[in-house]
């Protein structure tokens, strides 16, 4: 198949249905929530209603099952109006990944096909307290019972928690045995044993909310157990695999808003008589933004072309996420820069951007783990 | 009963525009197209309820344009009209709203038009002037300025409130007829993404103008665009320096009746 970079007329029209949610219902509440740390529940409904949300579940369970590169125009989109909230819509496919790809067709049915007939939120829950990068490690246990699992444990930094209805969490069935012991259940919010800590008080991505949910002998029936048992490391890994992609589309979507404001704010602001992009110390700055912009975007759209031929795309997903990520750091970095004492005030929108985009290096896995991957991934081809 | 909705795509209001190579209009090089957003979607908003009320079975979309133009019919399409067709002009032919109207009404005639709707006028030309065109090369009724329409009366009519600066006038007429829709109530519905993809597969054709014009009794009279000009660029805001409010008030008068002549 030829390279093309053009857009299909269809890819045009769902990311002109993004921009305009971003723009209408997403950019006039962006400053507000940031301050407040308020969670837009009626933005997330109407993204809901829109069809924005669970663009990974497959048609047949009345989810849209985009392509991921359309999944990630429409997440450059959104997060061009605000990190925080893109990350509270997209957190449900990261949820429901584990189920699209390790659930059986009974248990799809049963989990997938409440999200897209009404708004529900879900969660994805392996992180724990005692460790994020290294998750064969994780602590949150799953003891067997008769018919059902009990599970005791943490889950912290979790996404969307104290508003979701489900959530998919990683627990192992023997610590001794590391990544083998660990295995999938889906958890709905009300089981007994479930709890909800407090929510945090984040830098960035303040319209987002977060949570720790604590497990305490939940009980959980057999038939949400997603695989059998030893099988949840690699549908973990698997699952981030598909979703490190659009974390990257969302980072281009925070550095393009960044290279935007600050565009226009040195065509506008004038020192020594011109503009001061007519400077070349802004110039070759905004040069530079560009360049890492433009990169950034075709790297999540050549991984997200590779998951959707069916390649493997562990390598391209975490350059593309790791890249897009550091580049939205600098980018926001020099659009505060660049806009001088305006740009470190709250009164103007670019000291937003860079603590929203700072969530993306450590989120998803954190950048540190994300080059260790592409290194051991690229080493790989010598061996 | 059935409706056919005219819609015609324009540039998207914050298109910057140039003047084209010919100096007779405006460059289309570069810009966005959407469906002229403030009267017809409305209109297609206003077909769509009807349809849903159950007074009418199918609602049509018709539009007269370049190729490009497919993506506003798309959208009215994804906003769930059931077909399309698109009158395809070629590179510089450019028609005026009496020609529009004429081409129009040559594709309209060969199907069910009950109801035509258009929106008031376009967003980049304004001249507001195909809907009352259109009801005369159809030979029907047309109506303008109509916020809403209902389905009241005796059966092959419909109610029309008209927004005049009198006041608020309901007509009962009978159909088939034109209206020419003002943006009202309807708040038109956006797309979503789901009905995106079904619209891929609504039936949408592309019939070049050569068809509709071998139709027609006679060529469409038309003017031609002899030049255009943007707008002058605005220059910025005076700023008045002053030391109290009083001084500050005899200068802007000064002002006012020396330079602006407003007083």
């Amino acid at each position: 198949m030829p390279i093309s970079f053009d857009l299909t007329p269809e890819q045009r029209e769902l990311q002109g249905l993004a921009s305009k949610f971003a723009r209408e219902e997403m950019t006039p509440r962006a400053a507000e929530c940031d301050r407040t740390g308020r969670f837009p529940e009626e933005v997330y409904r109407r993204a809901w209603e829109l069809g924005l949300m669970n663009l990974n579940v497959p048609a047949e369970y009345g989810g849209s099952g985009l392509p991921l590169l359309d999944q990630c125009l429409i997440t450059e989109e959104l997060a061009s109006a605000c990190g925080g909230m893109t990350t509270s819509i997209l957190a449900n496919c990261l949820a429901l990944q584990p189920i699209n790809l390790g659930g059986s067709p009974e248990q799809r049915e049963r989990f997938l096909k409440p999200f897209c007939s009404e708004y529900r939120l879900a969660s994805f829950a392996l992180t724990e307290p005692g460790g994020g990068s290294d998750a064969g490690a994780l602590k949150t246990r799953a003891i067997r019972e008769g018919d059902s699992y009990l599970l005791t444990g943490q889950k912290c930094f979790i996404t969307n928690a104290p508003q979701a209805s489900l959530y998919t969490v990683f627990a192992t069935v023997d610590p001794e045995k590391k990544h083998a012991g660990i295995t999938a259940f889906v958890v709905p919010r009300e089981t007994p044993g479930v709890s909800l800590g407090r929510e945090e008080d984040k830098l960035g991505q303040r319209a987002s909310s977060t949570a720790t949910v604590t497990l305490e002998r939940a009980r959980v029936p057999l038939q949400n157990r997603l695989g059998g048992e030893g099988e949840g490391f690699k549908l973990a890994m698997a699952t981030l695999d598909s979703t490190r992609t659009p974390i990257g589309a969302l980072a281009v979507g925070i550095a393009r808003a960044a290279l935007e404001h600050a565009s226009r704010y040195a065509l506008q602001r004038s020192s020594f008589g011109v503009p001061i992009a007519q400077h070349q110390a802004i110039a070759t700055k905004l040069g530079t933004m560009v360049q890492e912009l433009e990169a950034s975007r075709l790297l999540t759209w050549l991984s997200a072309w590779m998951v959707d031929q069916g390649k493997r795309a562990t390598l391209e997903s975490s350059v593309a996420k790791c890249y897009a990520s550091d580049s939205a750091m600098h980018i926001c970095d020099e659009a505060i820069q660049i806009f001088g004492g305006y740009g470190y005030m709250r009164d103007y929108p670019v000291e937003k951007l860079l603590r929203d985009a700072k969530l993306c290096q450590i989120y998803e896995g954190a950048n540190e783990i994300q080059r260790l991957v592409i290194a051991r991934e690229y080493l790989r081809r010598f061996s | 009963m059935e409706a056919v909705v005219c819609i015609k795509p324009v540039p998207e209001a914050d298109s910057r525009l140039r003047v084209a190579p010919s100096g007779a209009t405006y460059d289309p090089e570069g810009l966005r197209y959407t469906l002229n957003s403030t009267y017809d979607e409305a209109a297609v908003e206003e077909a769509l309820r009807l349809r849903e009320a159950g007074a009418i079975e199918k609602v049509h979309v018709v539009s007269l344009g370049p190729a490009r133009a497919e993506e506003g019919v798309r959208y009215a399409l994804a906003m769930g009209a059931d077909d399309g067709l698109l009158l395809e002009t070629g590179p510089g032919d450019a028609f005026d709203p009496g020609a529009t109207a004429n081409l129009l009404a040559g594709a309209i005639q060969t199907g069910p038009h009950d109801l035509v709707l258009v929106g008031r006028r376009a967003g980049d030309d304004e001249t507001g002037m195909v809907g009352s065109a259109l009801g005369e090369h159809l030979g029907i009724p047309s109506f303008a300025f109509v916020t809403g329409i209902s389905v009241e009366g005796p059966s092959g009519s419909l109610r029309l409130r008209r927004f005049t600066e009198a006041g608020e006038e309901v007509l009962s007429v009978s159909l088939p007829v034109v209206v020419s829709l003002l943006k009202g109530a309807q708040d038109p519905r956006t797309p979503t993404l789901p009905n995106i993809l079904k619209a891929r597969r609504k039936p949408l054709v592309h019939q070049p103008l050569s068809e509709v014009l071998a139709r027609l009794p006679a060529p469409p009279v038309r003017s031609l665009p002899v030049r255009f000009d943007l707008p002058a660029p605005r220059t910025g805001a005076r700023l008045v320096e002053y030391q109290n409010p009083s001084e500050a008030a005899e200068k802007l008068v000064r002002l006012l009746r020396e330079e602006a002549k407003v007083l």
